[in-house]
This record gives C-alpha cells, sequence and structure tokens, in this order.
C-alpha cells in the first residue's frame, strides 16, 4: 500500500479525470483505507463540482462597447503592419512567440517546454542555502517531477535530452553510457528552477523507482551524502557545476548510482 | 516558423476566432485585476499584442490558450511596471503554501460533507466572492482550470510555472475554497 507522500500529487490529477487507470487505482485503494486522504480528495472532487456546475452562473459576457473596441484593434494591427519592415522578434509581447520556441525546446517533451521561459518569478536562493535545505528543495521537486511524468508519460532518448542540455543550459555533456547495465533507464529531462538560474534536471528509472540527476550550474558543494524526506541525495561537485543524484532507495543503492554517473557523465 | 509574407496580417477568420474569447478573456481579466475598468484595459492591450503578432500564431494550435498565454503576460508586465513585483512575492508564498502539509482541522470533516449538500447550498455570488478572496495564483490556476477547462499544459504555460506547481496550486486553491465554502453553510446547516 503506498504512503500519503506518494498519493498527495496524484490527488489533483485524480479529481481532474488526468490519472491513468494504475494510478487511479492505486488513488482509490489508498484512499478506502485513509481518511485523511480520503477528506483531502472529497473536500477537493466538492469544488471542483460545485465551480463546474456553476461555471455558466460566473461565465458572465463582456460589455458590448469592449467588444467594439476589440475589433478596431483588428484593422489598427493592421495599418501598422502596412508601415513597417518584418519582425522578427517582438519583446513588447512578453511571451516567446511559436516559431522560437518549438525551434528551441523541439527535441524536448510537453513537460520540458513548459517551464523554460520563467525568469525571474522564482527566486529561491538555493545556492546560498545548506546542503539539506537543498535537497528538500530538490526531493520536492523531484516528487513533482515524478507525478507529472506519470501524467505526461514522459520518456525521451539520449539525444534529445542531451540536445535540451545544450539549448537549455549551454551544457554540452554526454550521459553516461549504457546505463541499463546499472539496472537505470533513461525517461526524461526537465529544466527546474530552483536558484538563481535554472537547474538540469534529468529522470531515470531504477527498479521502478524514479531517480533524478540535477545538474546547478556556477555552484560548489562539497561532496556529501544526505538524507531527507525519505529520500536519500547524493552531492557532489566537477568544476563549477554541483551535481545532486537522489532517490527514495537505500544509501548504498543511491551511493552505487552515483559514483556510476560521476564516473560516466561527460 | 517564418513569418507569413505579405499583408493584411490579421485574416479575417483569425479576427474572428480571436474575438470569440472576448468573453473569457475579459472574464479572466476580472479575475486577474479585480476592476472592471483595468480588465478592460487589458483585455485590449492583450488584443492588440495578438493582432500585432498574429503572423506568429501557429494556424492549428490553440489560438484561446494562446490569448491567454498573452493576457496573462501582459498582466504580469504591468504588474512589473508599477513596480509591486506581486508575481515574484506571491510565488514564494504559493511556493511554501503549496509544499506546506494538506490540511487537516477542519477538512477532516469533510469526509462528512457530502458534495451534494455544499452543491446545494452554495449559491453563484458567494461561489464567486469566495473564489475572489483567493490569493492571486490560486485563484488563477482555479479558474482557468475549473470555469475556463484548460489542460494542465495550457495553464503551465500561460503563467510561466511548472505543471507540478500547477497543481499544486489548483490543489491548494480548492482546500481553500472548501474551507471557506463549508464555513459559510456549515455541515449541520
Amino acid at each position: 500500500m503506498p504512503n500519503c507522500q506518494i498519493i498527495d500529487p496524484l490527488v489533483t490529477p485524480f479529481v481532474d479525470d488526468e490519472l491513468p487507470d494504475a494510478d487511479r487505482r492505486l488513488v482509490e485503494d489508498h484512499v478506502r483505507v485513509c481518511a485523511p486522504c480520503h477528506s483531502r480528495l472529497v473536500a477537493e472532487r466538492a469544488v471542483h463540482t460545485i465551480i463546474r456546475a456553476r461555471a455558466e452562473t460566473l461565465r458572465a459576457p463582456a460589455p458590448e462597447p469592449l467588444r467594439a473596441r476589440c475589433r478596431e484593434l483588428a484593422a489598427r494591427a493592421e495599418s501598422e503592419a502596412a508601415t513597417r519592415s518584418p519582425r522578427v522578434k517582438t519583446p513588447w509581447l512578453g511571451f516567446v512567440p511559436r516559431g522560437a520556441w518549438t525551434s528551441r525546446v523541439g527535441p524536448l517533451a510537453l513537460a520540458a517546454s513548459l517551464t523554460i521561459v520563467v525568469g525571474s518569478a522564482f527566486v529561491i536562493q538555493a545556492t546560498r542555502r545548506s546542503e539539506i535545505v537543498l535537497a528538500a528543495e530538490l526531493t520536492a521537486d523531484h516528487m513533482k517531477c515524478l507525478a507529472m511524468n506519470r501524467v505526461l508519460g514522459t520518456h525521451q532518448d539520449p539525444a534529445a535530452v542531451e540536445s535540451s542540455m545544450i539549448s537549455g543550459f549551454g551544457w554540452n555533456m554526454h550521459l553516461p553510457e549504457a546505463p541499463e547495465r546499472e539496472g537505470m533507464e533513461l525517461v526524461g529531462s526537465r529544466p527546474c528552477l530552483y536558484g538563481d538560474g535554472k537547474i538540469a534536471h534529468i529522470m531515470y528509472r531504477h527498479e521502478g523507482n524514479t531517480v533524478s540527476l540535477f545538474m546547478l550550474p556556477k555552484t560548489s558543494r562539497a561532496q556529501q551524502l544526505v538524507r531527507v524526506l525519505g529520500h536519500e541525495a547524493a552531492i557532489w561537485c566537477v568544476g563549477n557545476r554541483t551535481f545532486v543524484l537522489l532517490a527514495r532507495e537505500p544509501r548504498r543503492e543511491v551511493e552505487r548510482m552515483a559514483s556510476y554517473v560521476k564516473a560516466s557523465l561527460q | 516558423m517564418a513569418p507569413r509574407k505579405g499583408l493584411p496580417v490579421v485574416s479575417p477568420a483569425f479576427e474572428t476566432e480571436a474575438l470569440a474569447s472576448l468573453d473569457s478573456l475579459y472574464r479572466a481579466a476580472l479575475r486577474l485585476t479585480r476592476r472592471p475598468a483595468d480588465a478592460e484595459d487589458l483585455v485590449q492591450e492583450t488584443y492588440l499584442k495578438a493582432f500585432r503578432a498574429a503572423d506568429q500564431f501557429e494556424p492549428g494550435t490553440n489560438l484561446r490558450a494562446w490569448l491567454f498565454t498573452i493576457l496573462h503576460n501582459t498582466a504580469r508586465n504591468r504588474a512589473r511596471d508599477r513596480a509591486r513585483d506581486t508575481v515574484a512575492i506571491d510565488s514564494e508564498i504559493v511556493d511554501r503554501a503549496a509544499d506546506a502539509p494538506p490540511p487537516g482541522g477542519r477538512s477532516a470533516g469533510a469526509a462528512e460533507t457530502p458534495e451534494s449538500l455544499l452543491l446545494r447550498e452554495t449559491l453563484a455570488p458567494e461561489l464567486q466572492a469566495a473564489i475572489d478572496a483567493l490569493p492571486e495564483a490560486f485563484r488563477q490556476a482555479v479558474w482557468l482550470r475549473d470555469v475556463e477547462e484548460f489542460s494542465y499544459a495550457e495553464i503551465a504555460e500561460m503563467l510561466s510555472i511548472p505543471v507540478g506547481t500547477v497543481m499544486s496550486r489548483i490543489s491548494r486553491g480548492r482546500h481553500m475554497l472548501f474551507d471557506r465554502l463549508s464555513h459559510l453553510r456549515p455541515v449541520n446547516a
């Protein structure tokens, strides 16, 4: 029977009917015997149901004069376009144009592509925190990504991950060869947003568990093993990059996988 | 995608389809700004940007989601311009809250609160007021999911946050609403 920590991130996609059948059953079995999780699910589903039921009433129409003004804006944009040269960038727009977006993150799965444009909204100063806080934050991220990969069924090949590391982080790297010999299978990559800059996040599967490998650019940490929130995190540093490998596995397994990655990651 | 050559950039079909989202954009803008005049301003700026960038919209993708992305980015930029970086501050609070343990206490009574009772007892104006009282980040996430019915991935793109954060904000927002609505309509009422 999975514990509440595993079920927790699945409750919302369960309510939204976004979980695969296997995970749905996992949640159903759990809430049958766990009163707090059952209460959480009931509460969340109740609100979801109420809002959906009242959505029509909440959907008030926009004022008519606004509609007319917005229609005029199309003509205004056209007349502006007639007097300007072709534009390649739209810095005023505040969003990444579709074309640029696609080419930049093309090799990435949808899950990874969603987060790359975020800039300064996240101001967590992970690089100045203790190793335990850092490991705890990364563990939280690991668990969120784990739940999300279940929803999205992320699966990328090594070339796609390596390509995303170059485009997303300027990190020209080669993944460890033949991870299957160590019982590891590549899942995919995600850019994470802890710290001052983006943090690379590569996920593997090992004996049914998800293993996360994080790369923190421009960060130096002493080599160590940290246990936090039921996970083991191996931290090491190469040059000006810090690596964190973490999983909910016995310490010796995490140590073994970290040694393998450290030795074979180029 | 290379920009399309030739003018006009705003085809009648694009204009019609874009304007079909006016009501939902206006409602989202109202939830963001809470003031009708500001909401109208925000919607107009959104449409102007969208029409100017019409050649960058990739046909076949979700135009409504694209417009919502512009709306939220415009709102964020405006907030920044006002030197009140509410997004950054909010995100910190939100993420702390999202990582906090799930609500116990009052929610423990949830098992005894039938969904049907809340549904029957909660009136739309009360629900609207409760949604409007949510902190901005939770309000956006719940609204976009439960009223506008966008996918997690679309909301993540609109709000420029990871999908996991979208889910945790929806979750926290719904629990806050549940607590508020249960308080308004006690179980024994």
